[in-house]
């Protein structure tokens, strides 16, 4: 029942670090999942791209946007703990 | 600023909150959120400051004299005044940028007969026939028009009271101490954070077309917090057996209203039609819909279940 908001920070700040960490040759290659790199206006204007696309761009833009941040907050965390454990 | 005095004696409020039947609707202005009575008020206190004013300045008027006559403290004060002034306006300036003001205050718009209704549909949902929320001139009613509508007083009243009802609960049985309250409070808003991002998750990835925005969503997932509150005190009352009966018709209840009220939102063509739910895409919604209906329940008990012993 020790479910708090601090434990939801800590376990947002793994998830969004292992998102960060994800090997990209093998887990956002073209021939297992959708497209790292492929064009994605073949995907069709008008229709919905599809979860995996969407998770593919998901995962894109967050690795872009958060890669400087992250680093920033890992090294605050990590000199936090360090002191007050 | 009046003298606290004047408040007091001043004339009895008047009623801030007029009940505007349905059928004026047309009449009243839809971006009003809020009576006025800003006009009423000012002339019940005009006539009033006179008489009574008088007692106070005497009163207090040696010390605020001495103080006030020192030129230095007197523009130390007006300067200070002049800069809460300032500080007030960058305030009210930059709040729309960070807490969408005027937003929320469309979700606070209620009404005693909204809420007296609103409670009875989570409790009883099973012969509500119309779950469509009305519209007026593109813009949603005010809650206190339809009762469809989603307001924020019902979770957040709904919450607070978990809080207090849950310290109570602890508080028969010997297990309580002040910080518990707050993790009460914490953990109840930790998981409301997770299902509200869970849920933006999966219709991002669904690609919904959805009018259904955050806080919108924030005001369903907290109507829970009404069934929570009724389990807890039917078990604090009759033990394990009404904590078990109460929280049961209330799980189906939230399961049947959130399936309602969602499939309007989420699956808005095809219910539309009413015809049944088919193809993919439409089953992908269907899921998600019925995914938040089941969560529902699940966290009411979860909330609870160790509250009551």
């Amino acid at each position: 029942m020790a479910f708090t908001l601090y434990s939801l920070l800590q376990a947002a700040l793994l998830c969004v670090n292992a998102i960060a960490v994800l090997h990209e040759e093998r887990f956002l290659k073209n021939n297992c999942t959708v497209g790292w790199g492929t064009d994605q206006g073949i995907g069709g204007f008008g229709e919905e791209p599809g979860i995996k696309s969407q998770l593919m761009n998901l995962i894109r833009s967050v690795r872009t946007v958060m890669r400087v941040p992250l680093i920033i907050v890992n090294s605050i965390v990590i000199v936090l703990l360090l002191l007050f454990g | 600023m009046h003298p606290a005095g004047s408040a007091a004696a001043g004339t009895p409020r008047q009623p801030s909150k007029r009940r505007i039947p349905v059928s004026h609707l047309g009449m009243a202005d839809p971006h009003q959120l809020f009576d006025d009575t800003s006009s009423a008020q000012s002339q019940g206190y005009g006539a009033q400051r006179g008489p009574s004013g008088l007692g106070y300045p005497t009163a207090s008027a040696s010390p605020q004299a001495a103080f006030l006559a020192d030129p230095v403290s007197n523009m130390a004060m007006a300067y200070g005044s002049s800069l809460a002034a300032q500080g007030k306006e960058l305030v009210d300036k930059n709040i729309d940028r960070f807490i969408p003001v005027t937003k929320l205050k469309y979700y606070f718009a209620v009404d005693t007969l909204y809420v007296g209704k609103k409670l009875g549909l989570l409790f009883f949902p099973y012969l509500h026939q119309d779950w469509e929320v009305q519209y007026q001139q593109d813009t949603p009613v005010a809650p206190r028009f339809d009762v469809n509508a989603p307001d924020l007083y019902i979770p957040a009243m709904a919450f607070i009271t978990y809080v207090l009802v849950a310290g109570l609960a602890l508080g028969t049985q010997d297990r309580f101490s002040p910080d518990l309250l707050g993790l009460q409070a914490s953990s109840a808003l930790a998981w409301l954070t997770l299902e509200v991002l869970a849920i933006l998750l999966s219709l991002y990835l669904i690609t919904v077309n959805t009018d259904l925005t955050t806080i919108d969503l924030v005001a369903f997932l907290g109507y829970k917090y009404v069934g929570m509150i009724g389990g807890i005190l039917m078990g604090l009352l009759f033990g394990k057996i009404g904590y078990y009966l109460v929280l049961g018709w209330c799980c189906m209840s939230i399961f049947v209203f959130m399936i309602r009220t969602l499939r309007l939102k989420i699956l808005a063509e095809a219910a539309a039609e009413g015809v049944p739910v088919r193809g993919a895409r439409n089953q992908l919604r269907m899921y998600l819909t019925m995914a938040v209906a089941a969560a529902q329940p699940l966290l009411m008990y979860w909330l609870t279940f160790h509250l009551v012993r």
